[in-house]
């Protein structure tokens, strides 16, 4: 309960907005403006609540940014990232996991691309039955599909 | 505890221990089981929790290695081409498998006869069948009964829905005539026996919070329980001891608290699958068994098989909600199950098809294989790809070869400080170019369905799911480490029901069969209770 109450942020003021500017590079708003930038996320309460071991590692991340980051043209900072996926590969794939994982469990996302929002019992999906008299073409071929005679 | 000596002491309480334990209670023998791994709670499972596929990549991972839970043990899989996947707890990997439960076929018993490879089985399809029905009955099992690839068989449930996945594909293969049946199923479709019927929730492969499907702890387990069996957790076993006159006599297990205890015991039954049951084996030398227990033949540990394993994902441009329903049950084509000798591999394989992916899983997927970017383009790049994926899985039968091994790591230890086992493996010439043939003939039925874009993999490495072959079943004492009904040759009181004694591997996913045989050999041990070791 503590973590969902405090006001302490596990990042300082500079790297949180490095951090803001960092996830609407790697998820921006969808141009129809039907889909959050990743920023829109509550980044904060994800790390403490589901991912406090990766603080030390975004830390690190976002101390290799380029300090002009956030003034960069999207471009730019696209060029940058891209630049440091390529030196740190194992880093950037953990980085984008997390911010992956942290913007796909939020509702506005899960709402708008069909994915069930909010407690998944007793409801669950529905999905069609399925028409079973496709299988007429492979019972008619019995005698061929037919299991082989030992 | 010395002098406490049960009747029968089973060694794992997975898929073949619940079932051998479940069948063994009819005799009113004292019964006890022992699991390294604990109960499980499904309310614990991710399915409950909107970061599931978070979940299933670390605290519920199919690797062991990854997992790391002290109730595992680690696995030094560094010099094999495939990692093996699997669950300590009660259930086994039950409790993390997809559920599709085919049988072997008739002709998997001769491929000898057959194919003139590998070896023949001692027992017959029809020696199973009547397991293989009382195994359905008692863990659940939904399918179509009518699938002319097998001889005439009841399923206690209707099929699962095919869903637009199913249709989707399916419609590819009769577009080509080739053979595909809805598959069957450990998954509940209905309400039975005080379960409730799957909810199409998808994540199957990290724990059923609904309980529709068909893990061990929640079929066998409660009625074995309910009827006299002692199951007991945390209950790590080390070794199994032998007497003067030859016969095992109990066993060495590490209790939760780390402290060593020895439990005696009349019979000692194995249960602990391809990779635990011939490490324990191999750890319980004596004068007798230098090279391990019950390994007069030198096989105790040789003829690993899995399967091999490939994918071919079709995009489709309609919307296939291909997130929803049981993940790895849907439907299954045989149409290349057999030998044929027009192509340049023997035997064959079978082809799974299975839902899509959760969207975390569809996005970081993407990314690796970079279909799906990050930046101005991702929603774009996912909206096309989410909920549009069909896949096939390619499950190709994988044959013994006596360099594919599980030997005991000499440095590697658990947490109780016991060897684990080291597996070395590769795939084998004839595994190469069947999954060759596989992953083009997926691809044309991709096609076939419509689809506008295909990904192929395989063969795969994360594809240890099926561990079999490592305590051979067989008449001959010197080609086999236990008779037909699975009774050691080496040792007459000591019995193996779980996956290593299968001689060859089929094509098809194997706990269907692991529980027949389990429920079959407690059935003959029952009958030969007057002269269960002459």
């Amino acid at each position: 309960m503590p973590d969902l109450v405090s006001t302490h942020h596990p990042l300082s003021e500079q790297e949180q907005l490095l951090l803001s500017v960092l996830l609407d590079t790697l998820i921006p708003a969808s141009k129809d403006g039907t889909m959050p930038s990743a920023a829109d996320m509550d980044f904060k309460y994800y790390l403490s609540t589901q991912a406090a071991d990766f603080v030390a590692d975004l830390t690190w991340m976002l101390g290799k940014l380029d300090p002009e980051f956030p003034d960069l043209l999207l471009s730019e900072r696209c060029k940058q990232l891209t630049e440091f996926s390529a030196n740190e590969p194992q880093a950037f794939q953990n980085l984008l996991s997390r911010v992956y994982d942290c913007y796909y469990q939020d509702n506005r996302v899960r709402n708008e691309i069909g994915v069930v929002t909010g407690a998944v019992f007793p409801q669950g999906n529905q999905i069609i039955a399925g028409d079973l008299a496709l299988l007429d073409p492979v019972i008619k071929n019995a005698s061929r599909h037919g299991y082989r005679k030992t | 505890m010395a002098d406490d000596v049960v009747d029968v002491l089973i060694i794992g309480a997975g898929a073949s221990g619940a079932a051998v334990a479940w069948s063994l209670v009819d005799t009113r023998m004292r019964i006890v089981c022992l699991e390294q791994g604990d109960w499980m709670n499904p309310a614990d499972y991710p399915s409950n929790a909107a970061n599931w596929e978070s979940q299933s990549f670390g605290p519920y991972n199919i690797d062991p290695n990854v997992r790391g839970l002290d109730t595992d043990y680690p696995i030094n899989d560094s010099e094999s081409d495939v990692t093996v996947v699997n669950f300590n707890g009660v259930g086994g990997s039950t409790i993390l498998y997809a559920a599709h439960f085919p049988r072997l076929h008739p002709s998997d018993f001769k491929v000898k006869s057959l194919d003139g490879v590998a070896d023949d089985w001692p027992i017959d399809y029809d020696t199973l069948e009547p397991y293989f029905a009382q195994n359905y009955r008692v863990m659940g099992v939904s399918g179509l009964s009518g699938d002319p690839l097998y001889p005439p068989k009841q399923l206690p449930l209707p099929p699962l829905p095919l869903g637009l996945v199913g249709e989707t594909v399916a419609r590819g293969f009769n577009a080509l005539g080739w053979h595909w049946w809805p598959s069957d199923s450990a998954i509940i479709s209905q309400p039975y026996e005080g379960r409730d019927k799957c909810l199409n929730l998808g994540p199957c492969m990290s724990g059923c919070a609904q309980g529709a499907k068909s893990s061990t702890d929640i079929t066998y387990w409660p009625d074995a329980i309910r009827r006299g069996v002692e199951l007991r957790t945390r209950c790590r076993v080390r070794e199994i001891t032998l007497n003067d006159d030859g016969f095992a006599d109990g066993v060495f297990y590490y209790n939760a608290d780390g402290e060593e205890c020895f439990q005696r015991a009349e019979v000692v039954v194995m249960a602990c699958n391809g990779v635990g049951t011939p490490r324990i084996l191999l750890n319980s030398t004596s004068n007798r068994f230098p090279n391990g227990l019950a390994n007069s033949s030198g096989l105790v540990g040789k003829n690993l098989m899995f399967h091999t394993v490939g994918t071919v994902q079709g995009l489709f441009e309609e919307r296939l909600d291909s997130h929803k329903g049981p993940q790895g049950c849907c439907i299954l084509s045989k149409e290349f199950y057999e030998t044929d000798l027009e192509r340049d591999f023997v035997r064959g394989y079978s082809m799974q098809i299975n839902r899509g992916a959760g969207p975390l899983k569809t996005a970081m997927t993407g990314y690796i294989d970079g279909t799906i970017s990050w930046g101005p383009d991702h929603h774009d790049a996912f909206r096309q790809r989410f909920d549009h994926v069909a896949s096939i899985g390619i499950i190709g039968e994988d044959l013994p070869e006596q360099n594919n091994t599980v030997t005991l790591d000499p440095v590697l230890t658990d947490s109780d400080g016991v060897p684990a086992p080291k597996i070395t493996y590769s795939y084998s010439e004839n595994s190469r170019k069947l999954m060759a043939h596989g992953l083009a003939r997926a691809e044309e039925a991709m096609r076939a369905a419509g689809a506008v874009e295909i990904i192929s993999d395989g063969p795969k490495p994360i594809a240890g799911y099926h561990l079999l072959g490592t305590a051979r079943m067989g008449d001959d004492p010197e080609s086999s480490v236990v008779n037909h009904w699975g009774r050691s040759h080496d040792v007459r009181n000591l019995f193996i029901v779980d996956g290593s004694i299968f001689v060859t591997a089929s094509a098809v996913n194997p706990t269907s069969t692991i529980q027949a045989l389990a429920l079959y050999i407690a059935d003959t041990m029952k009958k030969n209770l007057a002269n269960l070791f002459d």
